[in-house]
């Protein structure tokens, strides 16, 4: 019994953990977005579209992120001590640049010289690579092995910096660069479908197109990028790689390629049905994939999911409030998507 | 010299990173708690403000309501960033008390988690919902809020009664807790009067800091509807709430007395174990236990604790040094407790003069100098809370969690340096959050002025649409 409520937690654990991935790692594409579109002719545009997409939902992520945090201390006090008494420069890091990301979105938002805003919308891109960076990195790390029950096995530094830590941190860019990216063309549409009718004599840019073609090419590098992570797991922590291709993660793994090639096709072929949906399978059955693919640990080799569980009686009573509270909030959050479509067909 | 004896008491025996550490945590918590009383409190005023809107048909009162929804929000997306801040800090600067008590410690967090994303939600909905819903529902779905304010808090709570008052298992032969009895480790002995305590506190403070405000542009002789209602709702809950705190001020003091002896000598500046131990008003302790620039009221301190000027007070010295806090933490601790009761009592002065002109004129006060007081009535309540939170939360050390585990082994043994680095990048990025927010309202502030007396001549712009994370404009 004890045992299936500890799988229980860290099935909501890497709910969670998946859910910040998408969510908040759709967020953090748009960032990047922001941030390359430095370059484009239409930068303006595409700006003011980010700004659109992005300014109803950001802060809700944040949500994801402290229900990571709480299910993990809460439910695997001893896995949380060892995750950042290994890696705690990977999540101040983290954590800055979220602090900044927020703080720079909204004075982007009332700077009123270009210089100012221009500062603001660096401050904002970079924080929007670091965070989502940093945070993948210590997944990578915890895959590589490096991390200790009660401290990392090798120097600090070395853990934050493993080329596995590196290698999760590229998978999480390009990851967020393809779901931010998916969900731009989608706000795009609405956007155009939306100006059209005011204006017939239409010259801006075609921000479809502009999103459209960078989804394909994160797409592909994402697989690119994953294909040599898997590799380098291969090649590092031989058990979680045979989790991943062999045991209990292989279909995440799966799912998570045919996804993202499905995109692309979509994307390709124009046709703008169900991608949306895709992005979320795929992103999120790439977390899904490394997290099966350590069953049963939650450090490879060092630790079990059984053996870092909190008191049962507790275990019982997080899963339980998780229960409650999703019945409460699911219904509420769909309440609250729907009032914010309704916003997009009056404007 | 009191201080050089607790700087070497720290560097004799302590990590280098502790205090660097404490630091950073005190001034996150501090910054993160003054967007407390809004976050769970506001959305009352709010919601009540749009219900005699409602019930009166009254366009001022809802007016009222939606604007200050939009500072709810706003503020209610800053205190997300530093509560997410806060859920990291535990295990970047004190990791080892979440290994060992994380799970009893953080059944309070799971529940504050949920409250908090329910709010979450429910702010996004009522703010987009001025628009968008017929006026009943909206109001009907706005008092989601309050409860999950609360709830939030009552999570926190838990938490923080657990560290106080430590209950609810046994201790196992690593030193983890065994046996946990889940309701014990809920609803530990200081949970029901810390509980009260805060809430109240809360409820007090976003009354009168929201009154405040318009209590300033009262004296400033904008004397309409307008401000007398933003005025007159706030201010009443404020007002009905501080004799109430008062009594479960009492309560938690002596309950603090009999569970926590050692935070109480500190309160109190005691040094010896004594009866008639005398109230010190203002006073600092030496390294000797004298106290001196202070008041001493002979007996007071006996006779409050246990309602008898013979009542044993258990004095600092009882306790051995490593188990007590320092005369530096007392010193802090005694004087934070001053000013908590000593604001608490300003605000009662406050509340009897409102009620003596209500009962007398059936009106508000008439004297400038009640509104002078009312004015500062808000910043006075957020140094209280402030004070309050530093007495309960110094006068524990040195234990994290109280006489089981101490700071000194729950702190991330790590080279200072980087603690200092990450100090000194929150301090910076705090300060450009505040200078943001406060702009912010400022402006909103200002905009509202100029609707107000129709000086602006285009479209009418919805005041949630002015916020930087509101609802896009329909």
């Amino acid at each position: 019994m004890n045992t299936v409520v500890s799988y229980g937690v860290a099935g909501a654990l890497l709910l969670a953990v998946a859910a910040y991935s998408t969510a908040g790692g759709t967020d953090y594409g748009a960032g990047i977005w922001d941030l390359l579109a430095g370059r484009f002719r239409h930068t303006a545009e595409v700006r003011a579209l980010i700004d659109h997409a992005m300014a109803p939902v950001w802060e809700a992520n944040n949500v994801w992120l402290v229900f990571s945090a709480v299910i993990c201390w809460t439910g695997f006090p001893l896995l949380y001590e060892s995750v950042f008494l290994s890696l705690y420069p990977l999540f101040a890091l983290a954590l800055l640049a979220l602090i900044l990301r927020g703080a720079f979105f909204a004075f982007r938002k009332v700077a009123t010289s270009s210089s100012s805003m221009l500062l603001a919308s660096r401050v904002f891109g970079i924080s929007s690579l670091l965070a989502p960076f940093s945070f993948a990195a210590a997944l990578g790390a915890i895959a590589s092995g490096k991390v200790g029950v009660g401290g990392p096995v090798v120097p600090v530094w070395q853990a934050c910096l493993d080329p596995l830590a590196i290698g999760f941190g590229a998978v999480a860019l390009t990851a967020t660069a393809f779901s931010g990216a998916s969900f731009l063309v989608g706000d795009a549409r609405r956007y155009r479908a939306a100006t059209d009718e005011t204006d017939e004599n239409d010259e801006g840019p075609d921000l479809v197109e502009y999103f459209r073609r960078r989804a394909m090419v994160a797409a592909m590098a994402l697989l690119a990028v994953s294909l040599v992570v898997l590799v380098l797991i291969a090649a590092e922590s031989p058990t979680v790689f045979h989790g991943m291709v062999a045991g209990l993660g292989l279909p995440f793994a799966i799912t998570a390629v045919l996804a993202v090639l499905a995109v692309a096709a979509l994307m390709w072929r124009g046709v703008y049905r169900w991608y949306r949906v895709l992005t979320v399978v795929g992103v999120g059955s790439f977390v899904f994939a490394w997290g099966f693919g350590q069953v049963p640990y939650v450090l490879p080799g060092r630790l079990t999911i059984e053996q870092a569980a909190g008191a049962p009686a507790i275990e019982a009573l997080l899963l339980g409030i998780t229960v409650v509270a999703l019945v409460l909030v699911v219904p509420s959050l769909l309440l609250l998507y729907t009032l914010d479509q309704r916003s997009a067909l009056e404007s | 010299m009191p201080a050089v004896t607790a700087l070497d008491f720290l560097a004799a025996s302590a990590p280098a990173a502790l205090l660097p550490s404490r630091i950073q945590m005190a001034f996150t918590l501090a910054y993160h708690i003054i967007l407390v009383p809004l976050g769970v409190a506001f959305p009352l005023l709010t919601v009540v403000m749009e219900g005699i809107g409602l019930r009166r048909n009254d366009p001022v009162a809802l007016r009222l309501a939606r604007r200050w929804s939009v500072v709810m929000a706003v503020q209610f997306a800053v205190g997300a960033v530093t509560g997410t801040i806060l859920s990291f800090e535990f295990g970047i600067l004190w990791p080892r008390m979440m290994g060992r008590f994380g799970d009893v410690f953080g059944i309070g967090f799971g529940i504050e988690g949920w409250a908090f994303f329910l709010e979450a939600i429910f702010i996004g909905i009522y703010l987009y919902g001025w628009k968008r819903l017929p006026p009943k529902v909206h109001y009907r779905l706005g008092w989601v809020l309050p409860p999950a304010g609360v709830l939030g808090a009552f999570g926190v709570i838990i938490a923080n009664s657990w560290m106080n008052t430590p209950a609810g298992f046994q201790l196992g032969p690593d030193g983890r807790p065994i046996n946990v009895d889940v309701i014990g480790a809920i609803f530990t002995p200081a949970l029901g009067y810390e509980f009260w305590h805060l809430i109240v506190a809360l409820y007090m403070t976003a009354g009168f800091m929201v009154a405040s405000v318009y209590a300033v542009g009262w004296l400033r002789g904008r004397r309409d509807r307008y401000h007398r209602l933003g005025f007159t709702v706030p201010f009443t809950i404020g007002a009905v709430l501080a004799p109430i705190q008062w009594v479960i001020g009492d309560i938690a003091t002596r309950a603090v007395f009999e569970g926590q002896p050692a935070k109480f000598a500190a309160m109190e500046v005691t040094w010896k174990t004594q009866s008639h131990n005398p109230e010190w008003v203002g006073g600092v302790m030496r390294a000797d236990g004298t106290v001196v620039l202070g008041v001493p009221i002979p007996s007071l301190d006996s006779l409050l604790a246990g309602f008898s000027p013979s009542t044993v007070v258990k004095g600092l010295a009882s306790f051995n040094p490593s188990d007590r806090p320092s005369i530096v933490d007392a010193n802090f601790v005694h004087l934070a407790f001053d000013v908590m009761v000593g604001l608490g009592s300003i605000a009662i002065l406050l509340t009897l003069w409102y009620a003596v002109a209500w009962v007398r004129y059936r009106d508000l006060p008439r004297s400038n100098w009640f509104f002078r007081g009312a004015a500062l009535a808000g910043v006075g309540s957020y140094i209280a809370i402030e004070a309050g939170w530093i007495t309960t939360e110094v006068g524990r050390q040195p234990w994290i969690v109280y006489n089981l585990m101490r700071v000194n082994d729950a702190v991330n043994p790590v080279d200072p340096v980087y603690i200092w680095i990450m100090f000194g990048t929150l301090l910076v990025v705090y300060a450009v959050i505040a200078f943001f927010f406060v702009s912010l309202l400022l402006r909103l502030s200002a905009r509202w002025r100029i609707d107000d007396e129709g000086r602006r001549g285009d479209v009418d712009l919805a005041p949630e649409e002015a916020a930087p994370y509101g609802p896009r404009p329909a």
